[in-house]
């Protein structure tokens, strides 16, 4: 079995020096919002719960503080995100919450708002320009990457086999979660990666993939994964087999939560989505009122926390209660 | 006359071409992984490739009649998200303000019903409104996929177990096995069997065939054509449901972007087992035939760790070169029927 392992070039975006990075020019004349009272959030699609959690929260602050939501999806698709960014513009959308298909190809589109007046605040996934959004609430997905990582190697015994599951290639979430899981986990010779798949962040791929996986190396004993709805479909693949293995991922949705205290599952690392969508929220509308987002840079990351059968309990909807 | 012996020997062995190309790949890949030929392997392949040869098996009766079915994937979602909706929460009739819990069987005959539904309102609006079936099913496979979607908001129903004091629990045995032979692969047998008997030995199997050569000529010796066309369509909705029963059950979870894309497999299942994109010519065993050579494809892939992006690439080429191999056969053999005439003439 060749060991196959498609790295990536480091993404500049990286922690420490992101945080430095200049704010938005204070110069420029501040977006006045395109007229009407609705706020646009686009996400991908609902499908993962994280999406929906964005969703739902930017509604639930945006109507508290007297705005119209209209929630949208983008299906990942860079075209399909386009086409709502125009019609948002041409619905005079007060502003936009946009969770992006992509980093460098949706660049045009929130310029286009921004051309148009709109202001957009980014949150979750990043933008690759500065100075398009007003404001970018990235979740630290290296960050959070790296931590479950930690917990993987730790449960494994620093040793043994473990196959990965992609979710699609083309995202920057997906490069840089996988590089945040290997750059901790490459540091330890005896874990070998024997195989590598892309499951399109999806759960019943996951499942059918992981079956075969198991298949060409029943010897396996951990999964790495991309996402939430991944590592469950793993997981009931790994029990199927009759397999135990640590199995880790990235997200932090009720679903994995479950799992996690279920014992099919190790770790998972819960992206702060509900706190980013309210903030967004309420980024925009000082932004509208006062013609600046109180923050100093453009970009601000927001940590991840790890989850484990220690604080699982306390998980509900992307909310740790203390 | 020599020539004609030649001909012959090519052809013989260009009717086995799928099967041919099925051969290569199991020995390529049995030789680059020792656990491909293992027996649990073969099971995990055939449980695959039955999802895609049950598609299939509808596809091949659509295609027959020279339609095409492209809603069956959405079919797949929607069917797991009913059932698994029915299981978790009930149908809630709002004016009564009531919940039924339905038991499984039940569950499996509204899942099965709902299959066959599709599949007519997607043979209604071809028969009755003469819409291109591309056309009729490109718009059922997002009405279907978009209702999936609504019935959770999106969201996976997990753990699909069922309540015990509600009796509705058992339905993750759909996607048990019976010894060690999965239940996916007994119910595609079935469904093949069953499937390839009508065609063959039924009047009704002579229609579709009659529907796919010739419309016109086949109404006007009486063969009803419309019911036939909208027969097959309930066929192929109900093979999708079957399919989307399936894999939430194996999973007990459903995902309402479940299936996406699998009407692709079951089209190139179809193709790469010699039925004719225009109609009037095909058969179950090629189309069973091709599920394993996509099935195999897809596993044996993956199991040698080839990437992704080439997994698509070859698929694709693999795909095309058949069908190219099948058009050359379709040449030949009229070539050789010409032969034979002038030679009979001469004789």
């Amino acid at each position: 079995m060749q060991r196959r392992c498609r790295r990536r070039k480091k993404r500049r975006q990286l922690p420490p020096e992101s945080a430095e990075e200049s704010a938005t020019e204070g110069t420029e004349e501040a977006l006045k919002g395109g007229g009407s009272n609705i706020i646009y959030v686009i996400t991908a699609s609902f499908a993962t719960p994280m999406f929906e959690t964005e969703a739902n929260a930017v509604k639930e602050t945006a109507e508290a503080l007297g705005y119209e939501v209209k929630q949208v999806s983008h299906d990942d698709d860079l075209t399909v995100q386009a086409e709502v960014i125009d019609t948002a513009i041409a619905d005079g959308a007060a502003g936009i919450v946009l969770d992006n298909a992509g980093a460098e190809g949706s660049v045009a589109a929130v310029q286009k708002a921004r051309d148009a007046g709109i202001p957009t605040v980014i949150i979750d996934r990043e933008l690759a320009s500065d100075g398009v959004a007003i404001a970018q609430l990235v979740s630290n997905n290296y960050q959070g990457a790296q931590a479950v990582a930690e917990i993987f190697v730790e449960a494994m015994g620093e040793k043994g086999k473990y196959a990965e599951l992609l979710g699609k290639e083309t995202e920057t979430a997906c490069t840089v979660r996988s590089q945040g899981f290997h750059d901790v986990i490459d540091q330890y010779d005896e874990l070998e990666m024997v195989a590598q798949e892309t499951a399109n962040w999806e759960q019943t791929t996951a499942y059918e993939k992981m079956g075969t996986i198991l298949q060409a190396n029943p010897d396996i004993t951990g999964v790495v994964c991309g996402n939430d709805p991944m590592a469950l479909g793993a997981a009931a693949a790994c029990k199927e087999a009759g397999i135990k293995a640590v199995i880790i991922s990235v997200d932090g949705s009720n679903e994995a939560r479950d799992a996690i205290l279920a014992g099919e599952m190790t770790a998972t690392a819960m992206q702060e989505a509900s706190i980013m969508a309210s903030k967004a929220v309420n980024i925009i509308d000082k932004y509208l009122k006062e013609g600046a987002t109180g923050y100093d840079d453009e970009k601000v990351l927001i940590d991840c926390t790890a989850i484990t059968a220690d604080n699982a309990d306390k998980l509900n909807n992307f909310v740790l209660s203390e | 006359m020599k020539n004609i012996n030649k001909n012959t020997v090519l052809m013989n062995l260009m009717r086995g071409r799928t099967f041919f190309v099925l051969l290569v790949l199991v020995i390529f890949f049995a030789a680059k992984s020792p656990a491909f030929l293992t027996v649990s392997s073969i099971i995990s392949v055939m449980r695959h490739v039955a999802l895609y040869g049950i598609l299939g098996i509808g596809m091949t009766y659509v295609i027959i009649t020279g339609g095409i079915d492209l809603s069956v994937g959405s079919v797949v979602g929607l069917t797991g998200m009913i059932a698994g909706g029915l299981i978790f929460q009930g149908l809630t009739i709002l004016p009564l303000g009531i919940t039924i819990y339905f038991n499984v069987p039940t569950i499996v005959v509204i899942s099965l019903a709902l299959g066959a539904i599709i599949g007519l309102i997607n043979g209604f609006i071809i028969t009755k409104f003469d819409v291109a079936p591309f056309i009729a099913t490109l718009g059922m496979m997002n009405v279907a996929r978009g209702l999936a979607m609504l019935r959770s908001n999106g969201a996976t129903y997990q753990n699909i177990a069922g309540y015990e004091e509600l009796g509705n629990t058992g339905f993750h045995k759909i996607g048990g096995s019976l010894g060690i032979i999965p239940n996916v692969v007994l119910i595609f047998a079935a469904i093949a069997l069953i499937a390839s008997v009508i065609l063959k030995f039924t009047p009704l199997g002579w229609h579709i065939f009659s529907v796919g050569g010739n419309a016109n000529a086949s109404r006007l010796s009486g063969v009803k054509v419309q019911k036939v066309t909208t027969l097959v369509y309930m066929f192929s909705g109900v093979c999708a449901a079957v399919v989307g029963l399936i894999t939430s059950a194996q999973l007990t979870a459903a995902n309402p972007s479940s299936g996406d894309g699998w009407e692709m497999n079951a089209i190139s299942a179809v193709v790469l087992g010699g039925t004719s994109m225009s109609g009037g010519v095909g058969t179950i065993g090629g189309t069973i035939i091709g599920a394993f050579v996509i099935g195999v494809i897809n596993d044996g892939m993956i199991m040698i760790g080839v990437s992704e992006f080439w997994q698509k690439v070859i698929k694709g080429i693999i795909i095309v070169l058949a069908v190219i191999i099948d058009q050359f056969q379709a040449k030949l053999h009229a070539r050789m029927a010409l032969m034979q005439q002038s030679q009979e003439m001469n004789a």
